[in-house]
């Protein structure tokens, strides 16, 4: 093909504009990104362990209403991110178009989602805060991290089973603005107050459910 | 409870509301950082793929799943972005661990069933999870927590999915809990 | 004061300004004046017509043609597989996307090269990529890529090569008075593209 076609913003003279994100801008280099992948892991297990996500018995307990830690830091996460991100496009930091969308391959998503919440349920764990109960010692916290590995070979190996599962029904990177028909700011809102809604219910809950120090 | 038990326990923990708020900011870093937010079981499947790697190097021919991704890896299945921020959750967790004085080998389950089978449950756990999360692309900090940040519908399908799940099943592995 | 409250005080507001503010303000980025005067002095927005010429032999998937002139004009002659977007209308709603978007290389022409740049310099502030201008309008196209003149005796190999090449595009695209003797493809390309944008790589995410 005899022309290249720019796939992002690039300022004048194939200069690279100063906003983010940093490492698809080539604003970093790639092992700069490596490294600061490194930091942000130590800050991430920082705050999962500090907010009580190394205990599976905390985690565990948004299920059953006695804690619903789980709830207030992911939805208070996700909503702060979200909100983050579309400020600092708004401010032009940042490049939206080139930040990873996950991709929507509807069935797999689902059948996934199902097995990933029933291993939620008896283990206690998921992927991330396993490692986090690992640092501090908790033995069932190692006992899942195996079993994630045993879970991860046994669908490696038995792949062609599920092939078309996996790659049926790809909607492309669809946002959930975009499919109902409504701008990204709005959505936040209303996500903003759909989980204070969830937090108000989930503090209800807690005093209603109470459990012993655990 | 009075404050003499507090103490014995080490500090407590973040009020959950600023812990989400500061998860938040450490998920915006990373996608400011690196265009793409936090995530774990990648991690674990680059370990799976560099593991088989060693035992047979051509086994990774076979399985399609593993060779896809050793493809868009290149040389080392290892230097991904993934295992780098995992290692670095392992020390973070530790650290937080530690300075609250936490730190303590011990299998956490409900006084009212065993430590044995509190293994066996988390073992069968992890199993469904790692099938899971390879299936779905992704796990609640890859898929949900940092799909629901850039609003992928996926992510959200996928976080639905995970709590509708958990909770439905809830009252058949109450035992283990309460 | 309760957390969930202070929460709550905080981030609704937040919610409601981003809510508030237009979503073509959150995701646009502009060119300074700066910027757009040297990106037009370096001549960044022509594509050359041999260029062009071969992507259409090729068939090459990507080209998007866009007539800038009259619909009168454009149902006169028009370029093979050209679309018409006159000038007037450029900042319609409906060809927001076609202008702005990161998958063809859309190429603006009209007779000369007047209305063609003009249109160039309207997307491009706009901090639109991937759009470009025919050099030499439909009169250059006409006159040397259709019917090319053969160079003279005392021209170096270029000009023949170059001749050969605008012999067979013509032909190939059925241009006016010229008999092609060879059906060989062109395989030459005489003008380079100024300056070619980095491939910037999109993340790979996932879990």
């Amino acid at each position: 093909m005899p022309w290249h076609i720019s796939s992002g913003k690039t300022g004048f003279n194939g200069k690279e504009e100063k906003m983010g994100p940093l490492a698809p801008n080539l604003i970093i280099s790639e092992n700069t990104n490596f490294l600061l992948a490194f930091f942000i892991g130590i800050a991430f297990g920082w705050v999962l362990e500090s907010s009580g996500f190394s205990s599976s018995r905390k985690l565990a307990g948004v299920f059953y209403g006695y804690d619903t830690v789980v709830l207030k830091v992911f939805f208070t996460g996700a909503v702060t991110a979200m909100i983050g991100l579309l400020f600092m496009s708004l401010f032009g930091w940042i490049d939206l178009s080139l930040v990873y969308v996950n991709p929507t391959f509807l069935t797999s998503a689902i059948v996934g989602g199902v097995i990933m919440g029933a291993g939620f349920i008896m283990g206690g764990f998921c992927p991330g805060t396993s490692v986090c109960g690992a640092a501090i010692g908790k033995i069932d916290a190692m006992v899942f991290v195996v079993g994630i590995f045993l879970g991860i070979y046994g669908f490696a190996f038995s792949y062609p089973w599920w092939e078309k599962m996996y790659m049926a029904k790809y909607l492309g990177e669809p946002k959930v603005s975009t499919k109902l028909g409504i701008s990204d700011g709005l959505f936040g809102l209303l996500l903003i107050l759909v989980a204070i809604g969830m937090f108000i219910v989930a503090e209800w809950a807690e005093k209603k459910f109470p459990r012993e120090e655990y | 409870m009075d404050n003499n038990t507090k103490k014995e326990k080490g500090r407590k923990y973040l009020n959950p509301y600023l812990g989400g708020v500061l998860l938040g900011l450490v998920l915006l870093a990373a996608n400011f950082v690196s265009g793409r937010g936090l995530g774990a079981s990648g991690a674990f499947k680059s370990v799976v793929v560099t593991s088989i790697n060693a035992v047979d190097k051509n086994a990774v021919n076979d399985m399609p799943f593993m060779a896809e991704y050793t493809e868009s890896h290149g040389t080392s299945p290892m230097k991904s972005w993934l295992v780098f921020e995992m290692l670095g959750v392992l020390v973070g967790g530790f650290l937080s661990g530690a300075v609250a004085g936490r730190l303590k080998l011990k299998v956490e389950h409900s006084p009212k069933i065993t430590s044995r089978r509190r293994l066996i449950f988390a073992l069968l756990g992890g199993i469904f999870f790692g099938f899971g999360s390879q299936l779905g692309r992704g796990c609640t900090s890859g898929s949900a927590l940092s799909g629901m940040a850039v609003l992928s519908l996926g992510g959200f399908i996928t976080m639905m999915a995970i709590f509708g799940t958990a909770y439905a099943l809830a009252y058949f592995f109450r035992k283990n809990w309460i | 004061m309760k957390p969930l409250k202070l929460l709550a005080l905080i981030i609704i507001p937040l919610g409601i300004i981003i809510a508030a503010v237009p979503a073509d303000r959150v995701k646009h980025f502009r060119l300074t004046p700066d910027e757009l005067l040297q990106e037009a002095g370096a001549g960044m927005q022509f594509i050359s017509p041999d260029v062009v010429a071969d992507m259409l032999v090729q068939k090459d998937p990507s080209l998007r043609l866009i007539d800038v002139r009259t619909p009168e004009e454009f149902d006169a002659y028009s370029m093979p597989n050209a679309i018409n977007i006159p000038l007037s209308n450029l900042l319609a709603d409906e060809y927001t996307d076609i202008l702005n978007q990161h998958t063809y290389v859309n190429v603006f022409y009209s007779n000369g090269s007047v209305y063609a740049n003009q249109a160039w310099m309207i997307t491009r502030q706009l901090g639109y990529d991937n759009n470009f201008v025919l050099e030499g309008g439909l009169n250059y196209w006409f006159g040397n890529i259709l019917s090319p003149e053969a160079p003279s005796v005392t021209s170096p190999d270029e000009e023949f090569a170059k001749y050969d090449f605008r012999k067979s595009a013509a032909a190939a695209l059925g241009g006016g008075g010229v008999v092609s003797t060879e059906a060989e493809a062109p395989a030459i390309k005489a003008v380079k593209p100024p300056v070619t944008a980095r491939a910037k790589k999109k993340p790979a995410g996932g879990c």
